[in-house]
């Protein structure tokens, strides 16, 4: 009851300078509005580069033999028996596939290329943008399918085309060369060029027969959305003991250091606008209570104690801040509702393509970050109140009376 | 001695340093006994505000004691003395006396929220009060609205409410003009004969110490002069 007076006496206490609040309350708005809509923005952006690093046949983790990725090729295989491992069917993964991926010369009646040759399994790389990918031709039938998958791109430097056959040469285990023609089941049209020049996909089989292994270079593992990573990275490293357990980070540390500096803007920006925000909040404050030094003097002279007089001042703050933060919060979401069908980037899209980002931005806003933007506000807010409370808490009623 | 609301013995209060002492009052022994209504008088500077203070729990003695109620203020914390002046002494200043956001039943209110009492007696005590006043019809008025001795009146509502032991009232009338301040002295008056309530106003005007039982005058931080008054002046 005592507390409601005080929010009370707060409340009415704010309008009597309605413009100032009112300013106030306006800049708290804009400032939330502001984060949200950024980080909205960056998310998206990190979720997009996350999503094509991981789509790029990394999953989230990706289990190699210790040296693969200084020197990939087939004497860094291992065998692989997913009976031995049924923590890949644990909660948080969405699915795993093995692949044998070794660095090859593809060659066509015109043209030469090195290329990535990866043996996958057809039925499990729904982990990866393989899943997906528009298909001109017919995709690889199972693991045992001796046809090949070439990207769009390659096979226009290639000059070749579906139906045609082409040689692809690899070193083998001894270090001599294996050769082999295949014939080209379909031509795959990616997100990047990048990606179409630079994979040429078969059954897994046909390619340890090629190599005469019964072994695989690598194991990818995607999470189902929202699931933390580290809990499951760590399951990971218990069961594959002798092999190493990749990151995405890992693999793609330019995308990683792009989701970090995503990270690292919208903190910024949080701090500049309300780093001048508080600014602002806590002069309005003292400004509110040097206006109120003798009010202020009476109420403690007719008995309101001290921890009263800085409970109302910062129940003042508090409530500047609520309401700042609720209209900032709609204002953010209107802004994100707004924005949410995605911002069509393709006019920079040449850049945009090295960082791995697509074409069009769809901003992410997660509750996560509502709710922090929402929380260090408050806590700002509370600071913020400190100084201007401890000026109140030091008028001496006889002192404040006597002005 | 016990049945004296407020009891004062060889009170000293001295402002400023060594260097430069103000002795605002020096030495004085002074009692108040329950339904008096005390004019504390004397010329500007003479320590009538200093003594009402010391005897309120707004300031603390250089050297002597201060009795309240049967309690020694000198013994009290800081937030003891707050919460004397929250229960057992009504105020009643110059000026200021009201919160401006809030309308006069709210500010009457206000004091016994700070109290702790519930929502329906307040209301219900603040209305009484201020209907007992005269105040009914301006109740929900803002002290912006209100006239000087409206708002000084509004203050007397404030102070009593809470059936304090002692009433302190410092120049309260310094703001009204005459006629005003008889009204204010009329309501005293009231309040003083029909409720019992202790009075102490310090004043330098002499409409006001006309009004009191007793009158006493400080000159100098002393007592030159304590006299009862056996029929004060009337109300008008
Ligand atoms: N806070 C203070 N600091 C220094 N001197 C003060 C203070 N308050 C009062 N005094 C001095 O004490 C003396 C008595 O003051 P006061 O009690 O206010 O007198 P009165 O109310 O009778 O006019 C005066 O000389 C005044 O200047
Ligand atoms: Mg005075």
């Amino acid at each position: 009851m005592k507390f409601t007076l005080l929010v009370q006496l707060s409340w009415r206490n704010l309008w009597r300078h309605r413009r100032r609040t009112l300013i106030l309350i306006t800049t708290i708005c804009v400032a939330v509005g502001s984060v949200l809509v950024l980080n909205a923005l960056l998310r998206g952006m990190q979720m997009s580069m996350v999503e094509t690093a991981i789509d790029n046949l990394n999953g989230h983790f990706k289990v190699v033999a210790p040296g693969y990725l200084d020197d990939p090729g087939i004497k860094k295989s291992f065998r692989f028996e997913p009976s031995g491992h049924p923590e890949l069917a644990s909660y948080g993964i969405r699915g795993w596939t093995s692949r044998v991926r070794v660095p090859a010369v593809i060659r066509s009646e015109r043209e030469t290329r090195g290329v990535q040759f990866v043996g996958v399994v057809p039925g499990s790389e729904d982990i990866s943008f393989l899943g997906d990918v528009e298909i001109d031709g017919e995709y690889l039938s199972g693991p045992d399918d001796r046809r090949i998958l070439v990207g769009h791109a390659l096979a226009q430097q290639l000059e070749t085309g579906v139906g045609r056959r082409v040689v692809l040469i690899t070193q083998g285990v001894d270090g001599g060369n294996r050769e082999s023609g295949y014939r080209i089941a379909g031509v795959y049209d990616a997100v990047g060029t990048g990606i179409e020049k630079a994979f040429v996909f078969t059954g897994i089989t046909s390619v340890q027969e090629l190599l005469a292994v019964d072994a695989v270079t690598e194991v990818s593992v995607r999470l189902t959305e929202g699931v933390q990573e580290p809990p499951v990275l760590h399951r990971l490293t218990r069961t594959f003991t002798d092999l190493d357990v990749r990151t995405w980070q890992d693999l793609e540390p330019q995308a990683a250091m792009m989701h970090e500096m995503a990270d690292a803007t919208v903190s910024i920006w949080f701090l500049i606008v309300m780093g001048a925000l508080i600014f602002g909040l806590v002069n309005t404050l003292v400004t509110a209570v040097m206006e109120r030094i003798r009010e202020l003097g009476m109420l403690r002279a007719i008995g309101m104690r001290r921890g009263a007089v800085i409970a109302q001042v910062v129940i003042e703050s508090m409530i500047t801040m609520a309401i700042g933060i609720s209209v900032g919060v709609v204002l953010g979401l209107l802004g994100y509702l707004w924005l949410a069908d995605g911002i069509d980037l393709s006019a920079f899209s040449e850049g945009l393509e090295l960082t791995g980002i697509r074409p069009e931005l769809i901003p992410r806003l997660w509750a996560q970050d509502v709710v922090l933007v929402v929380g260090l506000s408050l806590v700002l807010g509370f600071l913020a109140s400190i100084y201007p409370a401890q000026r109140a808490v030091r008028i001496q009623p006889l002192d404040a009376m006597r002005r | 001695m016990s049945d004296l609301v407020v009891d004062c013995q060889g009170v000293t209060r001295v402002y400023g340093d060594d260097v430069v002492p103000v002795r605002a009052l020096q030495g004085v022994d002074f009692g108040i006994a329950a339904g008096e209504w005390t004019a504390l008088a004397g010329p500007s500077g003479s320590g009538k505000s200093t003594l009402l203070h010391l005897v309120g729990g707004l300031d603390r003695p250089t050297d002597g004691t201060v009795v309240v109620d049967g309690k020694k203020l000198n013994d009290l914390s800081e937030s003891q003395l707050s919460d004397l002046r929250l229960r057992k002494v009504g105020f009643v200043f110059q000026a200021f006396n009201l919160i401006p956001v809030l309308s006069a039943v709210e500010n009457v209110e206000f004091i016994m929220q700070l109290q702790g009492i519930g929502p329906s007696e307040r209301r219900e005590r603040a209305l009484s009060v201020l209907d007992h006043l005269g105040l009914g019809d301006i109740g929900e008025r803002r002290p912006g609205e209100l006239s000087g001795g409206q708002q000084q009146r509004v203050a007397v509502a404030r102070a009593i409410v809470t059936n304090p032991v002692l009433l302190l009232a410092d120049e309260p009338s310094a703001n009204l003009d005459s006629a005003t301040t008889l009204e204010l002295l009329a309501l005293l008056r009231t309040i003083n004969e029909e409720r019992g309530v202790t009075i102490v106003t310090a004043t330098h005007d002499p409409i006001v110490m006309d009004h009191a039982s007793r009158r006493v005058l400080l000159r100098d931080g002393r007592i030159e002069s304590d006299e009862s008054v056996s029929s004060p002046m009337l109300p008008v």
